[in-house]
């Protein structure tokens, strides 16, 4: 982690250097003398009210003048009470103490704590003063001393709210990225499991930690997605969207190719499969390279359950997926240009039901659609008490009210909630919502040309698809380019046994499964081989 | 880049607003036309009667149930020196564009189909692309079409559904009419004999109080549609019609029945027992001997017993097998029927000439110039009737047998 | 040349899609009445030697486009205004099928809607995709196809099931005897849509596998043969022959008949969005083909700017081609037969063949 980043150093100062040159005055050594060091710490931070300095005074006259330096609320501070001040306050410690080899002996005597180190830059002392370590500054020394006593308040391990399962573990990652990445080595037990640390954004400097599982995943995807973060420069890193849309292939296009999860056996599954799991400090989503698009019809319980519910949730899913896409340009389609494909009694039942409609169907279909968003929007920003009664006088309104005002026909209700109701059931948010998006084009398509105004835009957006890539690894595989191999896992899944094969396109090492996998009882306990008394027979 | 996705995305929708919607038809726009009647007129136009669908007034379950104070269908007629002049004169008086996807029934008023037959106008219906080629058509019987367009009927409250129905459902249990599409009849006019049959159809009480809403206000309307009998059509015109026996048979050459009764005598009492077919499949095929051509037809039945009104025992096997006997004559003598009015009139409704083209394609051209003239009228066929009973219903011996020990 | 690889299933694919396209709409062989089978078949037999003729130019040359070849076969000059003849024939076809295909929909469903709309907004998506390169073009192949041919399952199943199908129709198999049969064969099923595939020589040599063409090549061939044998066969044994000789898209008729349950009916609309999948492919490997082949040719670094002029050129030349529809069925059967297929699709590349086989002779005997 630390050679990664001095790696990075150098050219980091020089930034800096240029920036602060009038301030600073390439004044970026730490000084001897304690107090124009505790001068240069209070004017950087302009004098905050929650950095907190100690004095101490240490060595046999008590002449050693030396201070801690720590800001409130980050960190741990029973691990400053307990293994910094009462240690360096006990007398006959501080007894030994002179001033040249103060520093050696506080770190290697006085100093309880697990992680310390020592620097003798400012940018490096602010650094890790403002990641919550403690620092140890005497006067007369030219270097600083921090010890890690990172703490504070943290949001406790809850139950996954976005990604719901009815089975399968509960736990869902925080806004801790020590937590997350914990999490996440705790199923993974392999010294393989890789994690390379960086720091990204510049005021900010978030902490963003890369993970993969060396020699299942793919080098040159390590590589770029590497490389990609790198390039990142930005003053902020708030959320792991920013990094998504920083590294992303292709930003002009509605479908997400990269995928978020806030589970960590969603994690662990996917390292499996040779992708690269990126974690950003401050948000429980983790973000997951390279992606496709089937990945994100998958829910981490179909692995959990058996194989053949799987697939059908799955199939269902997908039709629900192709229902929210078309089911509204479908209709206004068949209403407005092939009224000859429907029945004639329901034809005839719809145009009854529309005789008093004012508007044509396309509005029709809008104005219901756009009502809709209007109400998911506001019912999700609003508090819990207030979002019911949204959707009390949401249903009234498209329900009752509307239909009555003959402002809208019935049968445009019932199309609209299917598609509502279909559009959730895309385990992805981020699907969708795209799938929102592409929805009134599809509309706007079938308004104008029917069926062929459809056809026209799926076909555009399956050339679009196709054409997208997620680090190098095509969108739609394993479908195009076709990999028979591994299409026992995407519309359908199949028994774990017969899944031999990691994802060929993204992973390096593609075998995961011993052969003859396949469950079954003992012969001898079969209605074949009665008498076949040797082999596997464990009941004695 | 950018500038060039921008160009495309403004290149995309330009089309797409500027087209402005050319072939939409906003549903409250339409005149749903459900039957459509052609007529001759005296002065030799084409007169077009249109029957539109009322939607409100058929599915205006919800809005405080329609129906009752209009009636389902109204009628435009507009007379035209071919059918397009006809409809789009229509057009003058109806508020809305008349659309013909719906349209499943085409009647064909009696005078027309005789004096200048069915092939003057079938173009219009074949070419246009919005008419279904599956809708079925049908020639008036003793009435004209606009009368029988006209008429409003209960139950099915769109009266060209009621014809369907009515035709299919005669066709299933009754056997006497058979439904033929517009395409199925020009396919027929095509082949090599140009014959084929269309359905008849009747309109039995008032014409001119089965229009109005008095019509299915009663439990017993006045003025009922009915199947009844099945033209049949030479080159094109009506030649004759072919009522009951014949009708039967006719339906049965063709393979197109699905279920009938036939009566047979029983005991020298006239009609005494019913047979239901079940199943039933008739296979024609066409031989040549000595340069003379012959069909023979082979029919195979298998039904069971609906009604008998005289005392009989039908746990005896001979009297099954006797029976079996007595329904093979009565098919063989509607067969017979049929095709002996066919060859009077010198038409082969049947396809048997299609037949004979199939098997011998070559003796077929020798045959072809003189086969509706000579060969058909003289033609020998060979009629092979297999009836089988299977059930009996509930009960074996009749109750009428006991009543009669007792006695 | 692009730098782009596709797989010899991905040619599969295109090549079916390609050879199904527009001649799943038109009544194929229909002169032939109801032999049309035996003539599509006999067409696809052959169309197998003319298949062995494109690969071994192809084994000759496997890293040239033709229009790259054919100047070394032929020399510069000469070769160049082949090739320059070639890329006018991949156009003007492509501008074929787009009329064809703008035709069916003006018929079916927008009678009201200009040709013009209808072809521009098929060749503005055209254009999207050939700019995205050959591997677009032949993934998408992938996903779309499977969407065709589910659905010409579906309307399989829905024909069968509805009790359409009358075998009588079909017989008496040969009653002419064989000599129009050929005749059909030779004038119409050879070409169209077999021979059509000389186009793929200009998407070979992107194959990462060059020894699997030839196997590829037939198996597509045969696939997509076999598949308008039964097409055929079901519109005749629906139809009638008549009637699908007076129809100008039988196959949209034949569905049109479809009455399922009671509710599936008249579902030609929807059946006509499977034909747009593979027309749309049709299109595009031959707008493909030319677009690159003028890159090729005339130095054009970068292919995918040259799409939107010659996509307009398509465009336009679809609207011109033709005042109405009979006249361009009629150019199509009649005209393009003698003028464009015989010499671009059999004579040219024969006598191509022959020079380079007599030129590789010579080198192989030098060296």
């Amino acid at each position: 982690m630390s050679s990664f980043f001095k790696g990075r150093k150098p050219k980091k100062n020089r930034q800096r250097d240029a920036e602060n040159q009038a301030a600073v005055q390439s004044e970026d050594h730490i000084q001897e003398s304690l107090s124009a060091n505790l001068d240069v710490i209070r004017q950087k931070t302009g004098n905050s009210s929650d950095i907190v300095v100690r004095h101490l005074k240490m060595g046999r006259n008590s002449d050693v003048k030396s201070a801690i330096v720590y800001i409130e609320g980050i960190v741990n501070n029973q691990s400053i009470q307990e293994f910094l001040l009462q240690s360096m306050m006990k007398v006959d410690d501080k007894e030994k103490l002179n001033r040249d080899d103060a520093l050696e002996l506080i770190s290697e005597d006085m100093m309880s704590v697990g992680n310390v180190s020592s620097f003798n830059t400012w940018e490096d002392l602010f650094l890790s003063l403002m990641a919550g370590d403690t620092l140890v500054l005497v006067d007369g020394i030219a270097k600083v001393l921090s010890a890690c006593t990172k703490g504070g308040e943290k949001r406790a391990i809850s139950e996954s709210t976005t990604q719901m399962v009815v089975r399968g573990p509960k736990g869902a990652f925080t806004e801790s990225i020590d937590t997350n990445t914990s999490m996440v080595r705790r199923i993974i037990k392999t010294p393989d499991l890789w994690m390379e640390s960086l720091k990204v954004g510049r005021v900010t400097k978030t902490d963003v930690t890369l993970m993969y599982i060396h020699g299942i995943a793919n080098d040159q995807i390590v590589k770029e997605v590497r490389q990609r973060l790198n390039k990142i420069d930005i003053d902020s890193i708030l959320e792991s969207g920013y990094i998504e849309q920083l590294i992303e292939d292709q930003t002009m296009t509605p479908f997400p190719t990269i995928f978020n999860t806030e589970r960590p056996d969603v994690v662990a599954g996917n390292l499996f499969e040779g992708r690269i799991a990126i974690f950003v400090d401050g948000t429980p989503f983790v973000l997951i390279a390279p992606a496709v698009f089937i990945q994100f019809f998958q829910s981490a319980e179909d692995y959990y359950v058996r194989y053949d519910i799987a697939t059908s949730v799955r199939l269902l899913r997908i039709l629900m997926f192709f229902i929210s896409l078309i089911a509204p340009a479908t209709f206004v389609a068949v209403t407005t240009f092939h009224q000859e494909m429907v029945p004639t009694t329901l034809i005839v039942a719809i145009a009854a039901q529309r005789e008093a409609v004012p508007f044509p169907g396309f509005v029709e279909a809008l104005l219901m659609e756009l009502t809709f968003e209007i109400l998911r929007e506001a019912g999700i920003r609003l508090p819990k008490a207030i979002g019911s009664a949204v959707s009390i006088v949401g249903a009234l309104v498209i329900g009752q009210a509307a239909v009555q005002a003959s402002i809208v026909s019935p049968a445009m209700v019932i199309i609209v909630s299917i598609t509502a109701i279909a559009s959730f059931a895309t385990p992805s948010f981020d699907m969708a919502i795209s799938v929102r998006l592409l929805r009134f084009l599809f509309m706007i398509g079938a308004a104008t040309f029917g069926f062929y105004g459809i056809i026209l835009i799926l076909l555009m957006m399956v050339v679009h698809l196709c054409s997208l890539r997620s680090f190098g690894v095509p969108y739609m595989a394993p479908f195009a380019p076709f990999t028979p191999v591994n299409n026992g896992d995407t519309f359908i899944r199949l028994p774990w046994w017969t899944l031999r094969q990691r994802p060929r396109l993204i992973s390096a090492n593609t075998v995961r499964e011993g052969k003859n996998q396949r469950p079954g009882p003992p012969a001898s306990r079969g209605m074949v081989n009665r008498d076949f008394k040797e082999g596997g027979n464990n009941e004695a | 880049m950018k500038h060039k996705l921008v160009f495309l995305i403004v290149l995309m929708t330009i089309p797409v607003l500027l087209s402005g919607c050319w072939s939409k038809k906003e549903l409250t726009d339409l005149a749903i036309v459900a039957a459509m009647g052609v007529d001759k007129t005296d002065d030799g136009k084409y007169l077009l009667t249109l029957q539109i669908i009322n939607p409100g007034n058929v599915a205006g379950g919800m809005r405080g149930g329609g129906g009752s104070q209009s009636p389902p269908v109204t009628i435009y007629s507009a007379t035209g020196d071919n059918m397009v002049e006809a409809s789009r004169r229509a057009s003058s008086k109806a508020s809305r564009r008349l659309y013909y996807a719906h349209t499943n029934l085409v009647v064909v008023g009696e005078n027309l189909a005789r004096e200048e037959g069915l092939t003057t106008f079938i173009d219009a219906i074949d070419r246009d692309h919005e008419f279904r080629v599956t809708t079925t058509m049908v020639i008036t019987h003793q009435t004209t079409a606009e009368e029988l367009v006209k008429t409003l009927t209960p139950v099915d409250k769109i009266p060209a559904n009621k014809v369907l129905k009515t035709l299919e459902f005669s066709q299933k249990k009754w056997g006497e009419s058979i439904k033929t599409s517009v395409q199925e009849v020009m396919t027929d006019m095509q082949s090599p004999d140009e014959v084929s049959v269309v359905s008849g159809f009747r309109l039995l009480g008032n014409p001119n109080h089965a229009s109005q809403l008095g019509n299915i206000q009663e439990s017993e309307p006045e003025s009922i549609l009915q199947a009844s009998g099945i033209a049949m059509i030479k080159e094109g015109k009506l030649v004759d019609w072919l009522y009951g026996g014949a009708a039967k048979g006719t339906v049965w050459i063709l393979d197109e029945i699905q279920g009938t009764t036939i009566n047979i005598d029983w005991k020298n009492k006239k009609e005494a027992i019913a047979y239901q077919t079940v199943r039933q499949k008739t296979k024609v095929s066409g031989q040549l001997k000595n340069g003379q051509p012959s069909i023979s037809i082979h029919t195979r039945v298998e039904g069971s017993i609906g009604e008998m009104n005289v005392p009989v025992d039908i746990t005896d096997v001979k009297v099954i097998s006797r029976m079996e006997e007595e329904v093979e004559k009565v098919i063989k003598k509607d067969i017979k029927k049929a095709i002996e009015q066919a060859q009077t009139n010198k038409a082969d409704i049947f396809g048997f000439g299609e037949e004979i083209r199939r098997t011998r394609p070559d003796d077929w051209k020798r045959l072809k110039p003189m086969w509706n003239d000579v060969y058909f009228p003289e033609l020998k066929v060979d009629i092979t009737v297999e009836a089988y009973i299977r059930q009996a219903g509930l009960r074996n011996k009749s109750f009428l047998s006991t009543i009669e020990e007792n006695q | 040349m692009e730098k782009a690889k596709i797989s010899a299933s991905q040619l599969f694919i295109l090549m079916v899609l390609f050879e199904l396209g527009s001649a799943l709409l038109v009544p194929l062989a229909i002169d032939a009445k109801q032999d049309a089978w035996l003539a599509i078949l006999l067409g696809m037999v052959f169309s197998f030697v003319l298949l062995l003729v494109y690969h071994q130019l192809y084994w000759y040359y496997p890293d040239l486009l033709p229009t790259e070849y054919m100047q070394k076969i032929l020399g510069k000059v000469a070769g160049t205004v082949l090739a320059f003849l070639y890329l006018f024939f991949f156009m003007y076809d492509a501008s074929r099928v787009l009329r064809d295909f703008g035709e069916m929909l003006l018929t079916f469903a927008y009678p009201e809607t200009p040709l013009f709309i209808a072809n521009a907004l098929l060749i503005l998506v055209i254009i999207y995709m050939v700019r995205k390169g050959i591997e677009v073009i032949a993934r998408s192949g992938e996903l779309l196809f499977i969407l065709m041919f589910s659905l010409s399952v579906v309307g399989f199943i829905l024909i069968v099931s509805s009790g359409l199908i009358d075998i009588t129709n079909l017989q008496p198999v040969l009653e002419e005897g064989i000599a129009p049969v050929l005749k059909v064969v030779f004038t119409q099923t050879l070409y169209f849509p077999f021979a059509e595939v000389f186009v793929f020589t200009m998407i070979l040599p992107y194959l990462n596998n060059p020894k699997k063409v030839r196997l590829t090549m037939i198996c597509a061939t045969g696939l997509s043969g076999i598949n308008l044998i039964l097409t055929m066969l079901i519109n005749i044994s629906v139809l009638g022959v008549d009637l699908t000789a007076r129809s100008q898209f039988p196959l949209l008729s034949t569905v049109q008949t479809i009455q399922v349950a009671d509710f599936l009916e008249r579902l030609d609309v929807f059946f006509m969005l499977a034909l747009v999948i593979g027309i749309f492919f049709k299109i595009s490997v031959l707008f493909y083909a030319a677009v690159i082949g003028t890159a090729s040719l005339f130095k054009v670094k970068s292919p995918s700017r040259l799409a939107y002029p010659l996509g307009l050129v398509v465009l336009f030349m679809s609207m011109t081609i033709a005042s109405n529809f009979q006249e361009h069925i009629h150019e199509g059967l009649k005209l393009t037969m003698y003028i464009l297929h015989l010499p671009f699709l059999v004579v040219i590349p024969i006598l191509l063949l022959f020079v380079a086989f007599l030129k590789n002779r010579k080198k192989k005997g030098k060296t």
